[in-house]
């Protein structure tokens, strides 16, 4: 409401946005508001037009327990607060086939002419507060959630117990719209569950059901409540409180989860059968109305948003911030921030909590007037660019744009994060990374390589997690064999081709590629671009006769010091087995593959 | 929906040879489960196999 109402607000609703461009402070954002077929400044939301409209469909908001009109206020403090008329099940508006609406309105706010509008406008940060949804159980079928009418989500529960709710507030049973005596709860249902692919924890369901159990127990005291769970993470502030209330109040909570719902045909009360793991008792269990505690579930139009933004996200489909403890309200992009569920399942205080902070994040840039970027950066240099777009293809933050036909090229530095994946992509010299150019790393390679080359192993270490990690094993002294030569990059997406056989020309015996782990890679994904071209080295090792096993592919995380060092001894007793012919033969083979490039060119 | 596939996949470091769920196009952090290497590739069966470098390998 007070967002509503905010001078300094503007609250563009029933809208979506089509398109983001630009980079941090230059944001241009392009706008569908969709028609609403109602003024909503002149709307009283009075709700006479919705009480001719004939037409009647499931209402969304009370989990289709209930139902609406075509013109319809989405839910009691909706802002606006006004009406609007869903097109898709109003019987029609050109040719009018009905005009109810139109004629009740005295206020004369209905336009069945209105179109669609485009707004373009300009932001300096973008927050993502995109929500979640919640996961829908109809695909366990051991719990027959719409086989069986008194199996309800935790969601409808919800509604059912709630004054403004399709009972009027009034705890009814679907089936004979009675009272129930007796409620079970399970919870965890789409979330911790490998085999569904949901291995993640909701966060909110536990205090969800201590909550609505206690809301029961304090309407109908009578009504016996049974919880089925794996484990109660009552974690936050006030929750175990919360949790001791719900069992002083009379709510039984049962440690196991139950392999399948039935249902008494005569009494349609639901029976479950559970292994209580507190006592290792098979239990067998009835009641009259069953409440399935679901997950949060990323949103299903999340990858629109990914593409909007060139986001990153986890493996549980949730955006991936900055980083996971230093910069958690951060998007890897510089200018975009999370707030709530869009970055991960979290409860409302913790969503208020991170959208407080990106909006102070946001604040704090927008104050400032302006960002300090990165120094390691890549610089183009057009007159090489052939515009093949392996650097559009490759730039994690989308710092290209380059057009092969019409042969031009566009470089946002302000995005670059200086990964150097496009440097180490081009193959015509283009893109150098200020730092890091390829004359800088090659002169590290030689001279780690000018004596004795055949005893060293070289290891490119990215700065974020395997450089870090090899300070964490000497750090904590665990030693590692000294013939070892480490050459830093920013990312080991800067870790070209030609570095690695120029090492192994050079006379390497054993080259080792390492970086941040996927889920670590604070360039969003610049670490698959390393996968990808070692994958393709060790093909081509195939073709010339080189043993792949020469090239090894390593994630290292800044906490793996003992990782590091295993590797580390592993790798030397790899290297002590190449012999001194099979060096010579690959310094053969490569000076003769270097030779025939040079003549194609 | 990409097709998933459980293939063999080979340790660089150890030799061991694994099974592994495969997706064609997703990239996928994989680890062996013996020696904990990322330098693990998938075998590739059908084709012929490398030439021998010099063979002598220590």
């Amino acid at each position: 409401m007070d967002v509503g109402r905010h001078p300094n607000i503007r609250l563009l609703t029933y809208s979506k946005v089509e398109s983001i461009k630009g980079y941090v402070g230059n944001f241009q954002v392009e706008v569908l508001k969709k028609a609403r077929y109602v003024d909503e400044n002149q709307c009283t939301a009075c709700g006479d037009c919705a009480k001719v409209c004939p037409v009647v469909v499931p209402d969304e908001y009370q989990q289709g327990l209930s139902s609406r009109k075509a013109i319809y206020i989405p839910f009691a403090q909706a802002v606006p607060s006004a009406s609007l008329i869903d097109m898709n099940s109003c019987l029609g508006t050109n040719p009018i086939a009905c005009g109810k609406c139109a004629d009740k309105c005295d206020k004369k706010c209905i336009d069945y002419d209105a179109k669609d509008e485009k707004i373009e406008f300009k932001v300096g940060t973008v927050i993502v507060a995109t929500g979640m949804d919640v996961f829908d159980p109809t695909s366990l079928e051991e719990y027959g959630y719409t086989k069986y009418e008194n199996v309800v989500t935790s969601m409808e529960f919800e509604r059912l117990l709630s004054a403004g709710g399709p009972s009027d507030g009034h705890f009814i049973r679907p089936t004979d719209r009675q009272r129930p005596k007796t409620v079970g709860f399970i919870q965890c249902v789409g979330s911790r569950c490998e085999k569904i692919g949901r291995p993640y924890c909701s966060n909110i369901c536990c205090m969800n059901t201590i909550k609505d159990t206690l809301l029961l127990k304090d309407h109908y005291p009578d009504i016996q409540a049974k919880v089925f769970y794996i484990d109660i993470r009552a974690f936050g502030k006030g929750f175990e409180d919360l949790f001791k209330r719900s069992k002083e109040a009379g709510v039984h909570y049962v440690r196991g989860i139950p392999g399948e719902i039935t249902e008494d045909p005569q009494t349609r009360n639901l029976k479950v059968l559970v292994e209580d793991t507190t006592s290792n008792k098979i239990e067998e269990h009835e009641f009259d109305m069953m409440v399935l505690s679901v997950g949060v579930t990323p949103r299903l139009d999340m990858p629109e948003v990914q593409q909007l933004l060139t986001l990153s996200k986890t493996p549980d489909g949730f955006f991936m911030e900055a980083h996971p403890k230093l910069k958690p309200v951060d998007a890897p992009s510089i200018g975009i921030y999370f707030a709530g569920c869009a970055e991960a399942p979290k409860d409302v205080k913790d969503s208020v909590t991170q959208a407080s902070a990106a909006a102070a994040r946001a604040e704090t840039l927008l104050s400032a007037g302006k960002v300090k970027l990165e120094a390691i950066t890549s610089t183009l240099n057009t007159d090489l660019c052939h515009y093949c777009a392996s650097c559009a293809k490759v730039c994690p933050y989308g710092a290209f744009t380059v057009d092969p036909k019409k042969k031009t090229i566009s470089y946002v530095e302000a995005l670059c994060k200086g990964c150097g994946t496009c440097a180490a992509e081009c193959r015509f010299g283009a893109l150098t990374m200020k730092h890091f150019t390829d004359e800088q790393l090659i002169t590290q390679i030689d001279a780690h390589l000018a004596e004795k080359p055949n005893e060293k192993v070289i290891v490119f270490a990215c700065n974020w997690c395997s450089y870090a990690g090899a300070d964490t094993c000497g750090g904590a002294r665990l030693q590692y064999p000294p013939n070892q030569r480490l050459i830093r990059t920013m990312c080991s997406g800067r870790v070209d081709e030609k570095f690695i056989l120029h090492a192994f020309k050079k006379g390497a015996p054993m080259v080792v590629v390492s970086g941040c782990h996927y889920v670590d890679c604070h360039y969003i994904d610049a670490n698959r671009w390393t996968q990808k071209r070692v994958e393709k080295l060790w093909d081509k090792f195939d073709r010339w006769g080189i043993r792949p096993e020469r090239l090894l592919l390593e994630w290292i995380s800044a906490a793996e010091g003992q990782r590091f060092q295993k590797t580390m001894q592993d790798i030397e007793q790899l290297r002590k087995k190449v012999t001194k012919e099979e060096i010579e033969h690959t310094i053969k083979v490569l000076t003769e593959e270097e030779e025939r490039t040079k003549k194609k060119k | 929906m990409a097709e998933v596939e459980e293939r063999d996949f080979k340790c660089l470091r150890c030799s061991a040879v694994f099974k592994l769920t495969y997706t064609k196009g997703v990239m996928q952090e994989r680890q062996c489960p013996k020696c904990g290497s990322n330098s693990v590739r998938i075998e590739k069966k059908q084709e012929k196999t490398s030439a021998p470098d010099t063979g002598k390998t220590g």
